[in-house]
């Protein structure tokens, strides 16, 4: 760390411990004014704790923050604000249900009690002008799309002079063209004098737009920060992902897990000849209705051989959900059909669907895949207890040991198939749900944000785990948004934009396109 | 096993502290807190009399507490239960009261039949509301015991009306003793065997049968369940169906048994008390057993509280409105938060 230039923020010493959990351990790093900055780490590394600190949301059981040289209160917003320094969420944390002006007025300042709609207009359109963002005044935050969203939250952290300005995982809900826009946008802002601190993880956009970087690893601060200019993606994949978990990882999976991979490393098919596959999964133009968690679906045709892994891109919230609830029966199906291995499943509950051989690994982990206060055993059982009747006679303690068993054998890591479900970590609960979902008779895997809040070894495992799938012949649709995962281990790859499929690529994948069709920018 | 141990000795500890904070404010009313207790020791269990009257109170009560479990355990805040076991009670004498006269043997399963049924139907309804239309079933069970209530009011004051009566409530014609299962108005062997073979139907059922397990999630995670393809209406629809056909079966014991005819406003906390017990047995079947018991206890001492204790036989209800203070405080956001949830998914 350079001692000529001033530092806009240093910590010192943080620890920070949740329950029995250690998220920082004494990480002490300093932050340059002036600079773009990346902290990267895998999930669970302590990044957005490590942001939360900072801006005092959370009080860290140790350690000291000093922004410009000053000692801040620890624990405190108000005070970390007063000093400079912003926040933006992760999960945006504009109202919905305001209009952009309003949002602007309240979040920024709370407000005053009585004003004048015209006067508030009139003032944050000049602000967000000249922070370049392309938005009317009126607009509802929650009609907005998501970049757009992104960009006012920014302009609404800047309102209060900010001098130091932290994103946490701001490129997460982005498409590759807004990626680039954002990048932009703090360039200019890093010229303004605004010191800018990404919470990362996706080594290709820390050395795109990244001065330096800092790498957590585990809680405890690995390296940093390092100028960009003097690493390069191997030595920072390197320390993202340690030595323990990295000789079990293939090199294009690594690549894959830090968003490190070239283009061009990911041009070779995996599999051969899937294009003549017979197809276990075929949509035909199904159109739904709106659905309660995302946009209807329009005239969606997709099709999904044995033994493939059918990725499904796109920004979130473009029909994604809806289309795994359709497949699930629970999106209401207006037109068009669903043939589940040449029979048309189109009107067949879910329950018989599965007895068919599908399985869903559904998006939310905690809700919709298990139940966190029943017992493992319980979680485990349940796809095969609806396939008989309700009435049926069964053995607990017969059940507790083959699910003992089975556990094992995917290499959960828990005490005893009594214990809840909620006790366990993201990837051990998501082991448990692959435990369950793929099984011998699964013959199509609906597989959504599969590896989403996962660290990089269970990451690795959900890959495995698909892959091996794949090799019995399953057919797989995997629904990701991180590019380099679908990139990583689909055959193809299609593209959702508003409820529609925008785009069908096959091997090699090239970033720019999928990005494009992403975005509608074709249209 | 040793978690749901814990957690009913948890909540027993919080009927004691009920227990010891009204006798703190009896005292300070000017009656003797030693004497309490000892009349609620001397009521409920320090004599086979005592034991008897316990159990008498006790065993309808679990039937009932056992039909609140299922419906919670699916997670339908059913509580509808004072009603349904009106409704069950209410058919019951329309059956034993309109066959008068027929040999027993006919009479008396028809009689438990209709009475289930009674039960049933009066948990059915607001089960289809719910599942069909997501109508809050807190709601529709409330006033279904209202209705039930005022029907019991109306029935034994008109259909069922005994024309000899001159009491101060309104009620049916006594059962035939043909028909009776209890003689005068005690305990007896068939009510027994009755409450031990749904008792032990009902353990089968939550603990070893599928419905058990998926119940058991929906009730703690419905989205969970939906998305494993399970029809979650049925579920509970069946939870709730079982719930009122046992409440059903209660009141149907208290009308050939003990009580022995269909009177207004009879047992007017029995619905109540039993989902206190649900509770504090914390939807187990097992502990549900000795917990019904225990407040079976507390209803056989309500009779030795004015003798001993000077103190008014209401004063039980104090005492049960304490409990249920403690253990509803415990157990309400838990609960509340499950429902929410189970709201939102369904409308």
């Amino acid at each position: 760390m350079t001692s000529s230039s001033a530092l806009a923020l240093a910590c010192r010493d943080i620890t920070v411990n949740f329950g029995d959990v250690t998220a920082l351990s004494d990480v002490s790093v300093g932050f340059a004014e002036g600079l773009i900055h990346a902290v990267v780490g895998q999930n669970g590394a302590g990044k957005t704790t490590f942001a939360r600190v900072a801006a005092g949301i959370v009080r860290p059981d140790s350690g000291s923050v000093e922004i410009e040289g000053q000692n801040v209160p620890l624990g405190n917003v108000g005070r970390a604000r007063a000093a400079g320094i912003e926040l933006v969420h992760q999960s945006f944390a504009l109202p919905p249900s305001f209009t952009v002006a309003e949002a602007m007025e309240y979040g920024a300042e709370g407000g005053r009690t009585i004003y004048a709609r015209g006067a508030m207009e009139r003032r944050w359109m000049r602000h967000l002008e000249m922070l370049g963002v392309q938005v009317g005044p009126r607009e509802r935050v929650r009609d907005l799309p998501v970049e757009t969203q992104q960009a006012v939250e920014i302009a609404r952290a800047l309102v209060t002079d900010a001098r130091i300005l932290i994103l946490d995982e701001p490129t997460a809900v982005l498409s590759p063209s807004g990626i680039d826009n954002l990048f932009a946008r703090l360039k200019v802002m890093q010229e303004n004098g605004v010191t800018i601190i990404l919470i990362l993880h996706k080594i290709r956009e820390v050395l795109a737009v990244a001065d330096t970087v800092t790498v957590l690893r585990g809680g405890k601060l690995v390296e940093g920060p390092i100028a960009t200019d003097a690493t390069d993606a191997a030595q920072l994949s390197a320390s993202i992902i340690g030595s323990s978990v990295a000789g079990d990882i293939s090199e294009t999976d690594r690549e894959a897990l830090v968003g490190a991979a070239e283009e061009s490393d990911t041009d070779e098919p995996i599999t051969a000849e899937t294009k003549d596959a017979p197809a276990i999964l075929d949509i035909r133009n199904i159109t739904t209705r709106q659905d309660a968690e995302g946009p209807a679906l329009d005239k969606v045709a997709l099709r999904v051989g044995r033994g493939e892994i059918v990725g499904v891109a796109g920004v979130e919230g473009n029909g994604q959900r809806t289309l795994v609830r359709a497949l699930s029966h629970l999106a209401d199906i207006v037109s068009g059909n669903i043939e589940l291995a040449g029979t048309d499943v189109t009107r067949t509950p879910l329950s018989s669907r599965r007895a068919n051989g599908l399985r869903v690994i559904p998006f939310e982990r905690n809700s919709e895949g298990l139940s966190l206060s029943s017992a493992l055993w319980e979680n485990w059982a349940a796809r095969t207890l609806l396939l008989g009747g309700s009435l049926k006679l069964i053995n607990p303690a017969q059940l507790k040991k083959t699910c003992f068993d089975t556990l094992n054998r995917w290499g959960v890591r828990f005490s005893s198939p009594s214990q809840p479900a909620g006790s366990l970590s993201g990837g051990n609960a998501q082991k448990l749900i692959l435990a369950r979902e793929i099984d011998d008779d699964a013959t199509l895997i609906i597989a959504a944000q599969p590896t989403r809040g996962l660290d990089v070894g269970a990451t690795a495992f959900v890959w495995r785990a698909l892959r091996e799938a794949r090799a019995r012949g399953c057919g797989i649709l995997l629904i990701s948004s991180d590019l380099d995962e679908l990139f990583d281990i689909s055959d193809r790859i299609v593209v959702m934009l508003s409820g529609r499929i925008n785009g069908e690529f096959s091997r090699p994948f090239h970033l720019a396109d999928i990005g494009t069709a992403m975005t509608g920018a074709d249209r | 096993m040793i978690g749901y141990l814990t957690q009913v000795i948890r909540a027993l500890a919080f009927v004691f502290i009920a227990l010891l904070l009204c006798s703190i404010i009896f005292e300070f009313a000017g009656f003797s807190a030693p004497l309490m207790f000892q009349s609620i020791a001397e009521g409920a269990f320090m004599s086979t009399r005592a034991w008897q009257n316990s159990l008498r109170w006790g065993l309808p009560l679990f039937l009932t507490a056992l039909g609140v479990v299922i419906s919670f355990r699916c997670g339908f805040f059913n509580i509808g239960a004072q009603g349904q076991f009106y409704m069950g009670a209410i058919a019951a004498t329309f059956v034993v009261d309109g066959l008068n006269g027929q040999p027993a043997f006919i009479v008396i399963p028809l009689t438990f039949a209709a009475g289930i049924l009674g039960g049933a139907v009066w948990a059915a309804w607001p089960g289809i509301l719910r599942v069909r239309s997501g109508t809050d079933e807190v709601i529709t069970t409330l006033m279904g015991n209202f209705i039930a209530g005022l029907l019991l009011i109306y029935v034994t004051s008109g259909p069922l009306k005994d024309p000899s009566g001159t009491g101060q409530a309104a009620s049916s014609r006594p059962v035939g003793e043909l028909y009776r299962i209890s003689a005068g108005n005690s305990l007896s062997p068939t009510i027994i065997v009755i409450c031990v073979l749904v008792g032990v139907a009902m353990w089968v059922l939550v603990n070893r049968t599928s419905f058990g397990v998926l119940s058991s999630l929906a009730g703690r995670n419905p989205i969970m369940v939906v998305w494993q393809g399970a029809k979650l209406s049925r579920l509970g629809l069946v939870g709730f169906v079982i719930g009122g056909g046992l409440a059903g079966l209660a009141g149907t014991i208290e009308v050939l048994g003990p009580i022995g005819r269909l009177s207004s406003g009879m047992l007017p906390t029995h619905g109540f008390t039993a989902i206190l017990i649900a509770l504090v047995a914390n939807l187990s079947v097992m502990a549900t057993a000795f917990v019904a018991v225990f407040f079976g206890g507390l209803a056989a001492a309500g009779l030795y509280l004015p003798v001993l204790a000077g103190l008014p036989a209401a004063a039980i209800d104090i005492i049960n409105a304490a409990i249920a203070l403690f253990i509803t405080a415990r157990t309400w956001p838990k609960r509340l938060t499950g429902l929410l949830r189970v709201r939102r998914e369904t409308t």
